[in-house]
């Protein structure tokens, strides 16, 4: 009787495509589409113009670096999404950690400094974490207060004014250039291919998961990681924020896939309920994000403060709500339990690229944010109307069965109780 | 008995019996394949107490959508006063003369009674109070219930809410009521009212479909009865021809039987659970619980006896305010996370919403609760290791699926329980905690989980299970706990003790 049940039958290779193909849908793949198209219209339209083509490696770096801390701050941004919270504090943690440390780190030393600061950050979303999830107070209610408070600790800590450093360490950490010498990118690049190709052989076999949507971007990856050494080696050559944001995303994205605390934090975002009665510590993974961005913030903050050498009062401001839109964007639910950190990274990239793309066509910076909002609450729309079509077409939970159920006849029942 | 009998089919009464909607030869397929409901044909007359009965997931919440509009038949048609009609919507079906009142009816608490039942109605954008409260009366009047048009809703009992409505379905003048479980969630006294006023709607020669599970309720006041099985109607008959015997045989076919039979009677070994002194905060009474190892302890009791609270204060899920809980001799601190590390389990009541992850396949909800266990150092997943089980338990347990990828919230009821046991049984070692485990699940899939649940207590797990319905209580424990008001008031032996016996000790009647 078992080889009769499609539970035991081998998976056709057709059954592991669809998933595959599903991960191409607009609805989980919009982001990748946004950004093709995007870059494809700035791409037309400067040819066009007879501009300087659009994809140069100084445009692209330029972007890239831009976008870099607020990428960060999405990753990051992503986790407490996916654990079903919110934090709108990010961008006033990250201006009091600058703050902090331009106004120290001549008089106590770099180091000690970037500790203070980066310690600053950790004890904001320490209390963000407290008061949402031991008080239990909502944690929009809780960010936005937070948001505020702490931008007002930063405005009474600069006396209104801004602040600069004589120390160009910080500098020096924003600025630092990186080269990825192309051998090695190109060997890591065929390391990424043999992955795919090894995950490709499993595709029959059960007791692997279905191919997904992370198998089509490992395969990007890899395509990428070959045709720039090539294409563009000028691109290996990129300051230290952009290399962070790469390390950062495929650090937590695989730690979100492969490891133990990723599917837990997706399973307390799911259904709390569930994930407590199943044994799962849920206040540690509904805290802990908040902690991890409240220190993340704080890096991004000594970023920040490196770029300008200062930071001025109401710098960062407003920051908040682009590293939001780009999780939104990535198709990260508010709800929690579902997002991809880096979707949310891409996120981040269209709407850099959106800013970069008016300044470079000419169109008046004062469109901009038109247009963001437009494609913010357009990809949305996009989820939100293929979730619902998806939920359509399933049966209802009290649907009849048409299957008998199959009592498990002579087969002996062999839980092991005394453990598997 | 409840409200005037009307003389049964085909006799003389006030409106003539003609057919208000017939439902004709209809089928629904949904796209995942499932067959709700095969060729389905019935006919609710003018006047009549139409009873529609059959299992969880027999068709009824299917064929009531369709009666509703809120969805469409696959195939057949229906006919309204002998006229096919095809509704898209439930406003069409509403417009037509249909009225749905829900087994938990959405009524806004914070309006008036008199605002609920005129909630929605068109009368040219105007709120005309007089003429409001006259038609309220009225309506008040034909079914026999007195209430305050001003009294807030958020201050009735779940009864007058229920009743609230039923008003609200009739002011809308239906010549066809659904009423879709109307007493599940209300005490005995209110609904007499609520059969009552089915009654009455009847005799004012309304159509009256009447879904519900209480088999003595659709006893008491239907002149006809469907009785749908795995989607089909495998049954009906007139009030003359009704037996208890021939409802049973209708909704059951022959499924439960075997497990009824064969009670293997088996020696219960030492304690594995003894809750001493043990109150949460959620509990009105200390009690004292002991479960010993093959052992299966039935609770028993009224809906807010107390049951649910005491399997969630041994769990540790309600905080503990005096007490212990020893597992195999040991004390477990007061979280779930403890109790999961002391071998203990507990299935929840609400399995969709307390014991899984609805979008996520039935592979990563198996492995959910034993993620370190299957997992490779470092934290590292091991997602072989977990599919190798899913497959395993979805073989074990026969859960009916396409493969362990099927989310399952495309489950049945039956076979989504039976992934929650499969989260537990092969990593639990000591006590099993079931909160109506067989709540939602269809007749067959229910003797596979009474099956399921003897065989790990004849492995050495002790078993704590709550179950409202006494037959089924009975037949799966060895002991019976009867919990009433948040005490223990009784233990008995299974053997010795009968649902009458039950019912009774529940209720307090001692």
């Amino acid at each position: 009787m078992s080889a009769a049940d499609p539970i035991d039958a081998a998976p056709t290779v057709s059954a592991r495509i669809r998933p595959v193909l599903a991960g191409l849908r607009p609805q989980r793949a919009g982001v990748v589409y946004a950004l093709i198209l995007l870059v494809a219209v700035l791409v037309i339209t400067t040819a066009a113009k007879g501009q300087p083509p659009y994809l140069s490696s100084v445009n692209v770096s330029n972007i890239l670096s831009q976008a870099a801390p607020d990428a960060i701050l999405a990753v990051f941004m992503t986790i407490v999404l996916i654990s079903g919270n919110f934090d709108l504090s990010v961008a006033s943690v990250a201006a009091l950690a600058a703050a902090l440390a331009l106004k120290t780190i001549d008089s106590i030393g770099t180091a000690p400094a970037v500790l203070l600061a980066l310690a600053v950050g950790a004890v904001a979303g320490t209390i963000n974490a407290l008061l949402v999830q031991k008080i239990g107070v909502n944690a929009f209610i809780v960010t936005l207060g937070s948001m505020t408070a702490v931008r007002g600790v930063v405005l009474i800590a600069l006396g209104g004014e801004s602040v600069t450093a004589q120390s160009r360490s910080l500098v020096t950490l924003d600025n630092t250039l990186l080269r990825v010498p192309p051998p090695v990118a190109l060997a890591a690049g065929v390391l990424l291919l043999v992955l795919a190709v090894l995950r490709v052989r499993r595709i029959t076999d059960a007791t692997a998961p279905p191919l997904d949507g992370f198998f089509l971007a490992l395969v990007a990856a890899a395509v990428l990681t070959l045709v720039v050494p090539v294409a563009a080696p000028a691109m290996l050559t990129q300051p230290l924020p952009v290399w962070l944001m790469l390390w950062v995303t495929v650090g937590v994205s695989a730690a979100l896939r492969f490891l133990v605390p990723g599917r837990n934090l997706y399973a307390v975002g799911s259904n709390a309920q569930a994930a407590r009665l199943s044994g799962i510590n849920v206040d540690r993974y509904k805290m802990a994000p908040f902690v991890l961005t409240g220190l993340a913030s704080a890096g991004v903050g000594l970023l920040y403060a490196g770029r300008f050498n200062s930071v001025d009062p109401n710098g960062l401001t407003g920051t908040e709500l682009i590293v939001i839109a780009a999780a939104i964007l990535g198709g990260t639910s508010l709800f929690g339990g579902a997002g991809h950190v880096g979707k949310s990274v891409l996120g981040t990239i269209v709407l850099f690229t959106l800013s970069n793309g008016f300044n470079v066509i000419n169109l008046g910076a004062n469109y901009q944010y038109v247009v963001q909002g437009v494609v913010l609450v357009a990809a949305s729309a996009v989820y939100t109307v293929a979730a619902r079509s998806r939920r359509r077409a399933g049966p209802p939970a009290d649907a009849g069965r048409a299957t008998a159920p199959r009592v498990p006849g002579g087969e002996p029942l062999s839980p092991a109780v005394s453990g598997s | 008995m409840v409200g005037a009998r009307q003389t049964p089919v085909g006799a003389a009464e006030p409106p003539p019996p003609d057919g208000v909607l017939d439902v004709e030869q209809v089928g629904k397929t949904y796209p995942g394949g499932t067959r709700a409901l095969r060729e389905v044909s019935l006919r609710l007359r003018a006047g009549q107490v139409h009873g529609l009965i059959g299992a969880n997931g027999a068709g009824k919440s299917t064929l009531i959508r369709i009666v509703a509009g809120a969805e469409r038949p696959s195939s057949g048609r229906l006919r309204w006063h002998g006229e096919p009609v095809g509704w898209r919507t439930p406003a069409d079906a509403q417009a037509a003369g249909v009225a749905v009142v829900h087994q938990q009816s959405p009524v806004a608490p914070a309006l008036t009674v008199l605002e609920n039942v005129y909630l929605g109605a068109r009368a040219g954008g105007l709120w005309r109070a007089r003429e409001r409260q006259a038609d309220f009366q009225a309506l008040c009047a034909s079914i026999d219930f007195r209430i305050d048009p001003y009294a807030t809703v958020a201050t009735l009992s779940i009864g007058d809410r229920q009743m609230v409505s039923i008003l609200r379905a009739l002011a809308q003048r239906p010549r066809l009521i659904l009423l879709d479980e109307p007493t599940a969630s209300i005490t005995p006294a209110e609904r007499a009212g609520v059969l009552g006023a089915a009654r009455r709607l009847a005799a004012t020669g309304v159509a009256v479909l009447f879904v519900s599970h209480f088999l003595n309720e659709v006893s008491e006041i239907c002149d006809v009865i469907s009785v749908l099985r795995d989607g089909a109607l495998v049954d009906a008959f007139d009030a003359p021809d009704m037996t208890h015997e021939r409802m049973v045989a209708g909704i059951v076919g022959d499924r439960l039987r075997d497990v009824e039979a064969a009670k293997p009677v088996h020696s219960a070994g030492a304690a594995v659970l003894e809750a001493r002194g043990l109150r949460s905060a959620r509990m009105a009474e200390p009690v004292d619980l002991t479960v010993r190892r093959g052992e299966i302890v039935g609770l028993a009791g009224l809906l807010g006896s107390g049951r649910t609270s005491l399997l969630n204060a041994i769990f540790g899920v309600d905080r503990r305010i005096a007490g212990d809980v020893l597992v195999d001799g040991r004390r477990v601190p007061c979280s779930p996370a403890a109790a999961v590390k002391a071998g203990v389990a507990l299935v929840p009541e609400d399995r969709l919403a307390q014991g899984l992850v609805a979008d996520w396949p039935i592979w990563r909800n198996i492995s959910m609760a034993d993620l370190p266990g299957l997992s490779r150092r470092f934290w590292l997943l091991n997602p072989a290791r977990e599919r190798a089980l899913a497959q395993r338990a979805c073989r074990e347990l026969g859960v009916v699926a396409p493969s362990i990828d099927t989310p399952v919230k495309d489950l049945s009821g039956g076979n989504a329980q039976k992934v929650v046991f499969a989260k537990w049984i092969y990593k639990t070692q000591h006590l099993l905690l079931l909160d109506e485990p067989t709540a939602g699940v269809d007749v067959g899939g229910k003797a596979d989980l009474i099956k399921l649940i003897r065989a790990l207590a004849a492995r050495g797990l002790g078993v704590l299970v709550v179950l409202s319905e006494f037959e089924e209580l009975l037949s799966v424990a060895d002991r019976v706990v009867v919990m009433n008001r948040g005490a223990i008031t009784g233990d008995l032996a299974a053997g010795q003790t009968t649902v009458a016996g039950l019912t009774a000790a529940a209720g307090g009647l001692t």
